[in-house]
């Protein structure tokens, strides 16, 4: 498209047309309200086979046939995710070569390692389901987050320092997932992105509670089994700042689609 | 950049404007689902705040989602759960303690939960029980039958009650909103063995090994919740709730010497099914 100009006409037909959609919208909402109680009863979740027990994270939606039921938002959105997961697994991979993290705390070094890892497996999960449902896997890191991550590598320095750009990554992630599964069109999809989404928020709260940690100087508490005794207060509640998960920074599903 | 056919140079190119446009209609789909639940929130709220009704007085121009999540938040949240009647007298129900939470049903009306609401029903009563849990174990750390409970096990407790509490509301403002009862105690046919396990506690270990059970079934069901409802305001709700209730289970795990993170995917082996509602 370049920088073709726009006809007003059709900016103004578009405007009405959004409109019209809004007021639409909203009309459906308030009937939503009401309809939400005259709903047909769901086939109760026992009654339904292999679903319950066969969440096994991608596997599960590897194995249905789902492509035809995907859009094309679908496919960009699990292109986006991909995209995080490629970045926190690049951005994990080098912090843990960083020396102060190879022979740093054992445990946050042990961490990152399975973060690493958990963030390779949702990639792969993201991918397959884009590429069943017609698209094509997204090899690379998100866009606007890898520039922030390439500003901000130099002035890493310290453990802190990981763990603070860290946290931004996972909340990135499970803020976009946790908006996701409104976003996609069908069940299988929704069950994907939120089977990831806490997984990303138990990382975040994991590292919220180092950070913690670290800003006291109780470094030494950083450890698996910890001495709960010795704990700061606060550490029992800095990990889940919010009671429902914000979804503020949410990516746009075509942020990190591929082009 | 040339003139338009409508003689208005427009400063953006129309890649850009599909972008935005995009963006746009994203966020208004995005939107709605909020706008639903939060609508049905505020229903919930005039019906709390309007004065007779309920014999409630007006809460000073403040929600009682504003009264729960203020000072009043922890002994409000713990009424909540112990009450064994409507709704409307939660607020005011002094605190009580686990022995007072009954597994009967609390809908005042009788009414019955069927499809989506039947899982909402559910979520409502696990929030419920998880409240109660958390209250009833302060109060027992409170009455010293715990031994010494660090510091950072009561500041959780308290924080994940508060939290749980919040949710029981979101919940139920989904019930009420859909005509319903409001479920304020714990409907559950697990409870009395959830009570006798809230007993038997002599640790703040003991303890916590209890609630991460809670809490990664409470996680687990919401995130079924979001592939088996058809309503956006539920999977919206499951959505933003599941991921807290997992951190919930991360601390946890964390504080009894376990990887606090041991699944790449959550699973859903540990969700409650609906057949555990006794309403």
């Amino acid at each position: 498209m370049g920088e073709d100009n726009l006809d007003t006409r059709w900016l103004a037909e578009l405007t009405e047309q959004s409109q019209d959609l809004n007021s639409d919208a909203l009309r459906i909402t308030r009937e939503a309200l009401v309809e939400y109680g005259q709903q047909e009863p769901v086939r109760r979740w026992w009654q339904r086979g292999g679903a319950v027990a066969g969440l096994a994270g991608g596997a599960a939606l590897l194995g249905m046939s789902r492509a035809a039921a995907a859009s094309s938002d679908d496919i960009q959105a699990l292109q986006t995710a991909a995209s995080i997961e490629n970045l926190a697994v690049s951005v994990y991979t080098t912090a843990a070569g960083l020396s102060f993290i190879k022979d740093g705390n054992k445990t946050v070094a042990a961490f990152i390692t399975k973060t690493t890892q958990q963030h390779q497996a949702h990639a792969q999960a993201f991918n397959a389901a884009a590429t069943q449902a017609g698209g094509k896997a997204q090899n690379s890191p998100d866009p606007k987050y890898d520039a922030v991550v390439k500003q901000k590598l130099p002035s890493i320095k310290t453990p802190a320092d990981v763990v603070a750009l860290a946290i931004t990554l996972e909340d990135v992630a499970a803020q976009t997932y946790t908006k996701n599964v409104s976003q996609v069109s069908d069940a299988q999809l929704r069950k994907l992105f939120a089977s990831v989404a806490p997984v990303e928020a138990q990382h975040r709260s994991v590292l919220l509670a180092v950070q913690a940690l670290l800003a006291g100087n109780d470094a030494s508490l950083i450890a698996i089994p910890t001495d709960v005794a010795k704990l700061p207060a606060a550490a029992g509640s800095v990990g889940f700042p919010d009671a429902f998960y914000p979804t503020s920074m949410a990516s746009p599903i075509t942020e990190g689609a591929v082009q | 950049m040339s003139t338009p056919k409508g003689g208005w140079e427009l400063p953006i190119s129309e890649g850009e404007l599909s972008r935005l446009t995009s963006d746009l209609d994203q966020a208004h789909r995005d939107y709605l689902p909020r706008m639903h639940a939060a609508a049905a929130e505020h229903i919930e709220e005039l019906r709390d705040t309007r004065p007779g009704e309920a014999g409630l007085p007006r809460l000073a121009g403040r929600s009682r989602r504003g009264f729960l999540l203020g000072t009043g938040g922890v002994v409000a949240a713990m009424a909540l759960a112990a009450c064994s009647s409507s709704t409307k007298n939660a607020v005011s129900a002094p605190a009580s303690s686990a022995g007072s939470m009954s597994g009967s049903a609390s809908a005042s009306s009788g009414g019955t939960y069927t499809g989506d609401l039947q899982i909402v029903a559910l979520a409502t009563a696990l929030e419920n029980q998880a409240v109660g849990a958390y209250g009833a174990a302060l109060a027992a750390a409170k009455a010293g039958k715990l031994g010494t409970v660090p510091p950072a096990v009561a500041t959780f407790a308290t924080t994940a009650m508060s939290q749980h509490a919040d949710h029981a509301k979101a919940w139920n403002a989904i019930l009420t909103g859909a005509g319903k009862p409001a479920i304020t105690d714990v409907p559950l046919s697990n409870q009395p063995a959830t009570l006798k396990a809230l007993g038997a506690a002599t640790s703040a270990g003991d303890v916590a090994k209890l609630a991460l059970e809670l809490e990664n079934q409470a996680a687990q069901t919401y995130l079924y919740a979001t592939y088996s409802v058809s309503s956006a305001g539920g999977i919206s709700t499951a959505a933003s709730i599941a991921p807290v209730e997992a951190m919930h289970a991360a601390i946890l795990n964390f504080v009894l010497g376990q990887y606090p993170v041991p699944d790449d995917f959550l699973p859903v082996d540990k969700a409650a099914s609906p057949s555990l509602l006794t309403v």
